[in-house]
C-alpha cells in the first residue's frame, strides 16, 4: 500500500531517491498512462494504446512495456532501455497532490507534491538529495517539480483529445493475437487504437478542427507508435530463448 | 410508366411514428437522398398514449442501427435495463410463487436441453434459476453490463425500461435534426383519395395539402386511415385474453438510492395483474383487468394497495389514469397505399412488452420491402398481413401460456382462463406436443419470431409445466447438461462479481456517459 505524505523540508530533509530503473524499485509494469503531449517523445520506442478506466470507463491512453502484467520487456540488467521514459515512471515516488487552503473567506485547491514514503525508492543514504543541506530544493526534486506541473496540465488536455476521437468514430478496439516463436499464442484484449479507414475518410471541418487543435499530430503519432510492436515481440520472444537456455 | 414512391407520408407522433420514421429515414439514407421524401404529421391537440414501457432486446438494435447515441437515449428518456420479467402470484398465488423469464438464452440452447435434468431435480428449483444466470443478477438488482461496456453492447441480454412520452420526443429531435424527416404540426380534416381508391393526400388545418405515395398510419387508438378511412374490421380477442382496461398511476422512489428493478414485476390479481416497472426517476405501476370480472372502483383499491404495500404509506402516487383496452387486431394491416403500425393496427395487453417490439418489426419490414412502384405495393402489402396476422397469432398464443398453466382457484377470472374453449387451437396442439418434448425452434418457423422458442421455454416451465420425460436423447446427455448447469453457477458468481447495481450504472450513465466502442 501506498503511504503518501506531504512533502516537506523539516520532515523529508535527508531523504533521498533511488533513480535507478529496476524491477526491485517497482518498475515491473507493464504499462504507464500517458496523454497526447507525450506521444510524440514516446512513439519511438513503445506502442501507445487506448484503454478504459475502470471506474469511470473513459478512455485514456497507456504506453505499453510488455504483454502481462509484471512484465516490462524494456527493463534489463542494467536499467530501462529506451530512449525516453514515459513521465508517469519518472515521477515515482512522486505524486501531486492538493492542499485546501483558506484565505479571506476563499478556499482555492493548491497543487502541493506529496511523496510515496512506502516506496523501496525512498532512504536517507542512497541516491539523489531531495533537499540541499540548508533545506534549499536539489536540482532533482525542481525536476520532479517541472514533471508534475506537465502531468496535471496534462490530466486536463486528455478528455478533449478522446472527446473529439469519439465524435469522429475515430477509435476502435483493437484485440492483438501474438504468436511467439515458441509456439505459444497470447491474446492481448481491452486495448483500443485509431479507426485508420475512419481517419482517411476525413474531410473539411472535421480534419480541420483535429489540427487546429494539435489532436491530428497526436493521432499520426498513436498510428506510428504500432510500428513498434513487432520489436516488443521480438524482445519477448528473447527474453523466452534467454529462459529457456538458463532454465 | 409506373408511379415511383417517393414521398412517404407518416400521421401520428407518438412512439410508432417516430420509430417508423426513424427506422424508414435511416435505412434508406434520407438526409442525403434526392428522391425520397419523409413526412410526419402530427395533431398539436391529440394527447400521446405514452404506455410501452418496456422493450425487448430487438430495441438495442433499431436504436443502433438508426445512429443513436445509447448514452443520450438512456439519460433523455429516462429509460433503464431490462433483463428479465419476473411473474409473482400466477402458478397458485402462495407467497413463494415467483419465476422469471429472462433475456438470456438457456445455457447450451441449441446444443443441449436442459429440460429432463431441470425436471430431475427435486422441484424445489424454477426452471429459469436452474439453466440461467439471469435471475440472480435481477434480485441482486445488478446491471447488465459494466461501466467499460460499449453501448449497445451486453454482459448479459438486455432491454429497456423507458418513459414512452419522453422517447416520442427524444427520437423526434433524432428525426428531425439527424435524418431528414419533415415535421408537420397540423391536425388532419379531410382525407382525400385518388381514382383508384388509394389516399391521395391529407387536407389539414393550417398545412394545407400534404400529399404522398404511402400512409403510415400512427394515430393509435383512432386508427385514422385504416379503421376511420377504410373501415378495416377488427379482430377482438376478448374470449382468448379478457383484460380489456388499464388502470397507471405513477409512483415515487422511496428513498434517492432506493434499488431500480432491472427487470418488469407482474403480479397477478384477482381480475388480471400489476406490471411494476422502475425507471430511473420513478416506477410506473399499473393494472390490466377484465371488466367482466371485477369493476373499476376495485380495481383502483387493489392498485392503492400494491402502491402502498410496494412503496409504503407515505408515498403519494400520481392521479390513477384509464385507458380502455380493446384486445385484438385489425383484419388486415395494409390496405392499398396505407400500411398501420402501432396500436391503429391492434392492441394486446402489455404483459410481455410486445407493443414496441411489433412497432420495430413493422418498421423494419416496410423499410427493407419498400416498394419501389405502386404495382409492387400490393405484392408487399400482401406478405406484410400475412407475416403480421401471423406475428399477432403468436402473441395471443403465448401471452395465453401464461394464463393456461395456472392452478388458481380464488376467482372466476383464473378459472375461466383454463376453458378449453378459451384456448386458441394452435397453443392447445403444442402444449399436448410439449407434454413429451421441450418447445423448439422448429415450432416457430418464421423468421424473427417475437417470442423465440427459449421465452417458451421459460413461461412453460416456470408456470410449472412438467414434462413426461423418456429415454434421453442425443441433445438430453445428461453430462453435458450437468456441465451446463454448473456454467450457470460459475458465471453467476464471476457476473455477480463485476457487475454493478442498475442504479450505479444509469447514474455512470448520467454522469460520464458510455463509449460507443
Amino acid at each position: 500500500m501506498a503511504n503518501y505524505q506531504l512533502l516537506n523540508n523539516v520532515d523529508h530533509k535527508d531523504l533521498r531517491i533511488i533513480i535507478d530503473r529496476s524491477a526491485e524499485f517497482g518498475d515491473d509494469v507493464w504499462f504507464a498512462a500517458t496523454f497526447p503531449s507525450e506521444f510524440r517523445n514516446l512513439q519511438r520506442d513503445y506502442p501507445i494504446f487506448f484503454t478504459k478506466h475502470p471506474e469511470t470507463g473513459k478512455f485514456e491512453a497507456v504506453a505499453v512495456f510488455g504483454f502481462e502484467d509484471g512484465e516490462n520487456l524494456f527493463l534489463g540488467e542494467h536499467g530501462w532501455h529506451a530512449g525516453y521514459i514515459p513521465l508517469n515512471i519518472m515521477r515515482m515516488p512522486f505524486l501531486i497532490g492538493f492542499q485546501e487552503q483558506t484565505e479571506a473567506g476563499e478556499t482555492t485547491r493548491e497543487p502541493v507534491i506529496t511523496v510515496d514514503m512506502d516506496s523501496p525508492r525512498v532512504n536517507t543514504e542512497r541516491g539523489e538529495p531531495v533537499f540541499l543541506e540548508h533545506g534549499g530544493n536539489s536540482p532533482y526534486i525542481e525536476q520532479i517539480s517541472s514533471i508534475l506541473k506537465v502531468l496535471q496540465q496534462a490530466a486536463r488536455s486528455s478528455q478533449p483529445f478522446f472527446g473529439a476521437l469519439e465524435q469522429l468514430n475515430l477509435i476502435e478496439s483493437l484485440v492483438l493475437d501474438v504468436k511467439l516463436d515458441d509456439g505459444s499464442e497470447n491474446r492481448l484484449s481491452g486495448f483500443y487504437t485509431i479507426n485508420e479507414d475512419a481517419l482517411r475518410e476525413l474531410e473539411g471541418d472535421d480534419l480541420a478542427m483535429l489540427n487546429r487543435r494539435g489532436y491530428l499530430e497526436a493521432v499520426y503519432m498513436v498510428i506510428a507508435s504500432m510500428s513498434n510492436i513487432p520489436d516488443l515481440i521480438a524482445a519477448k520472444n528473447k527474453r523466452n530463448a534467454a529462459m529457456a537456455a538458463d532454465g | 410508366m409506373a408511379r415511383q414512391i417517393r414521398n412517404i407520408v407518416i400521421v401520428g407522433g407518438g412512439s410508432a411514428g417516430w420509430l417508423t420514421a426513424g427506422v424508414l429515414a435511416s435505412e434508406h439514407r434520407l438526409a442525403s437522398s434526392r428522391e425520397l421524401s419523409i413526412t410526419l404529421v402530427e395533431s398539436p391537440d391529440v394527447r400521446t398514449l405514452g404506455v410501452g414501457e418496456g422493450t425487448w432486446p430487438s430495441m438495442r438494435d433499431t436504436l443502433r442501427r438508426m445512429g443513436v447515441s445509447e448514452t443520450a437515449f438512456v439519460t433523455e428518456c429516462d429509460a433503464s435495463f431490462k433483463q428479465a420479467s419476473r411473474f409473482v402470484g400466477w402458478v397458485t398465488g402462495a407467497p413463494d410463487d415467483a419465476y422469471y423469464h429472462p433475456f438470456s438464452l438457456p445455457q447450451g440452447f441449441g446444443e443441449v436441453n436442459l429440460v429432463p435434468a431441470w425436471a430431475a431435480l427435486d422441484g424445489e428449483r424454477r426452471f429459469a434459476d436452474v439453466a440461467s444466470f439471469q435471475p440472480q443478477l435481477c434480485e441482486r438488482g445488478r446491471a447488465p453490463k459494466q461501466v467499460t461496456t460499449p453501448e449497445f453492447a451486453a454482459v448479459a441480454n438486455y432491454a429497456y425500461h423507458l418513459d414512452a412520452v419522453k422517447f416520442g420526443q427524444f427520437l423526434q429531435q433524432f428525426c428531425t435534426r439527424q435524418l431528414g424527416v419533415r415535421h408537420v404540426l397540423a391536425h388532419v380534416n379531410e382525407i382525400r383519395s385518388a381514382e383508384n381508391g388509394d389516399i391521395a393526400a391529407l387536407m389539414t388545418d393550417r398545412a394545407g395539402l400534404i400529399e404522398g405515395d404511402l400512409f403510415v398510419d400512427c394515430t393509435g387508438f383512432a386508427s385514422m386511415l385504416l379503421h376511420g378511412h377504410y373501415e378495416v374490421p377488427y379482430i377482438s380477442t376478448r374470449d382468448t385474453l379478457f383484460c380489456d382496461t388499464a388502470v397507471a398511476v405513477q409512483v415515487p422512489y422511496v428513498a434517492d438510492d432506493s434499488p431500480i428493478a432491472s427487470h418488469t414485476i407482474s403480479t397477478a390479481q384477482e381480475a388480471g395483474w400489476i406490471w411494476d416497472i422502475g425507471l430511473p426517476t420513478r416506477r410506473g405501476v399499473g393494472y390490466v383487468y377484465s371488466s367482466a370480472h371485477t369493476t373499476d372502483e376495485a380495481a383502483e383499491a387493489i392498485l392503492e394497495r400494491y402502491v402502498r404495500q410496494t412503496a409504503g404509506a407515505g408515498v403519494a402516487a400520481s392521479m390513477a389514469r384509464r385507458i380502455p383496452i380493446n384486445p385484438g387486431y385489425r383484419e388486415v394491416f395494409w390496405h392499398r397505399n396505407c400500411v398501420a403500425v402501432g396500436v391503429s393496427a391492434g392492441f394486446i395487453e402489455p404483459l410481455e412488452a410486445s407493443a414496441l417490439a411489433l412497432i420495430e418489426l413493422s418498421a423494419r419490414m416496410i423499410s427493407d420491402e419498400l416498394p419501389a412502384t405502386r404495382n409492387l405495393m400490393d405484392v408487399v402489402a400482401q406478405r406484410f398481413n400475412r407475416r403480421f396476422r401471423h406475428r399477432w397469432e403468436r402473441i395471443v398464443d403465448f401471452l395465453k401460456l401464461h394464463y393456461v398453466l395456472s392452478r388458481r382457484e380464488d376467482s372466476d377470472f383464473w378459472i375461466e382462463n383454463r376453458s378449453p374453449g378459451t384456448v386458441p387451437a394452435r397453443l392447445r396442439e403444442l402444449l399436448e406436443l410439449w407434454r413429451f418434448r421441450p418447445p423448439s425452434n422448429r415450432d416457430f418457423y418464421e423468421i424473427e419470431e417475437i417470442f423465440p422458442a427459449a421465452s417458451y421455454q421459460f413461461v412453460l416451465y416456470g408456470m410449472g409445466f412438467r414434462p413426461e420425460v423418456g429415454e434421453p436423447k442425443r441433445l438430453d446427455d445428461p453430462q453435458a447438461a450437468a456441465r451446463c448447469i454448473q456454467a450457470v453457477g460459475e458465471l453467476t458468481q464471476k457476473y455477480l462479481a463485476g457487475l454493478p447495481s442498475n442504479r450505479d450504472l444509469l447514474e455512470h450513465v448520467r454522469v460520464h456517459g458510455l463509449r460507443r466502442v
